[in-house]
């Protein structure tokens, strides 16, 4: 009833256009993703830490991985060259807090994912390392994932998470600016608004 | 029916008209002075009205079925179902497969659907993949756009949720398209749609209730997050299918963003420790 010549042919082609998809290699970039992932599964998945110590453990890692002082100049755009470096502080320190508690106390959700990284390209000044996050015992329930780095002389730091073709740093952004458009582009409503939401 | 596929035509031809209208238009305003991607929500009032009546929709009805539901059936269960649901969704795959001009992906798309429904029990189990035969879903309004079609004004539909005028033309058509309803004919497959639009609902809600949740309490602008998440979702499957995809606007945009701290004056540094 099937034709399995056929379903072989087609396999053939699917894999040989997969295998094409990507020609440069950035190994230092990939080992980076490869380590952070690690890393971070060893803290997500060690039983033993009490929640606490694991979120702290969890900052630590982020913290010297991810370029947050340009992540959180992005999302402001162009709110930032207006603001007073008085604002500008309370910004960053206010953003820092609002950044830890959106992953703070669920990071025992976690439940086997594994990340594979399947190549890396140059996107102008930055690299990008594409990835599939797996969930242990599927082959077939995948999440894409992309992390857009910056190499600062053999410094790597995360800039932006895309899941899905979703990018969470551009998200973020264009949330500050839909808020700050619908309350007098004004930085210290932000400020206290994200103050609140870490409560 | 012909009627049916009359208003499709009729639809997608207006739709292609002013993609190609708006693609000129869009050339020359490219000329002047290069502008920050702003997002096309010119009907925002309205429809952040829509999108709070849909958020208590959701709390009322939605929300409470979808717990429910995850509580009482049983993960196994539920994936049986998720799966059962893409299945049926496959023969709309492959007919815009073909409308996309992909033939070797309708190939997989019914060949999928066809081992799904027979060794993987009516598309309860996914044997298909197992043997590499993967393939995305495509609805018709990735095929409009993969026609040059542009997405067109954000728009939040009562009940629907997010969506735009050339998504929205997609669903409507997508349902008149469906092989599945026009072999049907009659009450069967009205009930079998009834069960993929009630039940894609509550499977698709089930499976996002702490993403969903998370989401709203630590938005900022919980109606901004999730336009945002909507219009880059939806473009970015588009361009799977395109050449010039979303993945370079998206790497103008951080591209502008200068690295050398020039662009932001004055820099304030904190040292994280």
């Amino acid at each position: 009833m099937i034709n399995f010549k056929l379903l072989n042919s087609i396999l053939v082609l699917f894999l040989t256009f997969a295998s094409f998809a990507y020609g440069n290699d950035y190994i230092q970039e990939e080992q980076f993703v490869n380590k952070f992932a690690d890393q971070a599964i060893e803290i997500l998945s060690n039983e033993d830490i009490a929640e606490n110590d694991k979120t702290s453990r969890f900052t630590e890692l982020v913290m010297n991985s991810i370029d947050l002082n340009l992540v959180s100049k992005f999302v402001l755009s162009k709110a930032w060259k207006n603001s007073t470096d008085d604002q500008k502080e309370r910004y960053l320190i206010a953003f820092k807090e609002y950044f830890i508690n959106s992953y703070a106390n669920k990071l025992d959700q976690y439940s086997g994912e594994k990340i594979q990284v399947v190549g890396s390209e140059a996107a102008g000044k930055y690299i990008i390392v594409d990835s599939n996050i797996v969930r242990e015992g599927t082959d077939t329930l995948k999440v894409n994932l992309k992390w857009r780095l910056i190499n600062r002389d053999a410094d790597i730091k995360i800039i932006d998470l895309n899941i899905e073709g979703i990018s969470l740093v551009i998200a973020q952004r264009e949330e500050f600016q839909s808020f700050l458009a619908n309350n007098d582009n004004d930085i210290e409503k932000l400020i206290d608004k994200i103050i609140t939401v870490s409560k | 029916m012909k009627y049916r596929i009359l208003i499709v035509l009729f639809l997608s031809s207006v739709l292609v008209l002013q993609g190609c209208a708006s693609k000129e238009a869009s050339v020359n305003d490219s000329n002047s002075e290069t502008e920050i991607v702003s997002v096309n929500d010119p009907l925002e009032k309205v429809n952040r009205v829509i999108f709070q009546f849909n958020i208590i929709f959701d709390k009322l009805i939605l929300r409470p079925i979808a717990i429910t539901y995850k509580a009482i059936v049983p993960e196994f269960l539920r994936n049986r179902i998720t799966y059962s649901l893409n299945n049926l969704g496959m023969p709309i795959t492959a007919v815009n497969n073909l409308l996309q001009g992909e033939l070797a992906k309708a190939g997989v798309s019914t060949s999928r659907f066809i081992i799904n429904s027979t060794v993987g029990v009516l598309g309860f189990f996914d044997p298909a993949s197992s043997i590499g035969l993967e393939s995305e879903n495509e609805d018709f309004g990735q095929t409009l756009s993969v026609w040059g079609v542009p997405s067109g004004p954000y728009l939040v539909l009562p009940f629907l949720g997010p969506s735009n005028p050339r998504d929205f033309t997609g669903l409507l058509s997508t349902s008149l398209l469906d092989p599945m309803y026009q072999i049907g004919g009659g009450s069967a497959s009205d009930s079998q749609r009834l069960y993929r639009m009630g039940t894609g609902a509550v499977d698709f809600r089930s499976q996002n209730i702490e993403i969903l949740d998370d989401l709203q309490d630590n938005s900022i602008d919980y109606y901004a997050a999730v336009r945002s998440f909507y219009s880059q979702g939806r473009e970015s499957q588009a361009s799977n299918n395109l050449e010039n995809n979303t993945k370079t606007q998206e790497n103008d945009i951080f591209d502008d963003f200068d690295i050398d701290e020039s662009y932001v004056g004055p820099d304030i540094e904190i040292i994280y420790d």
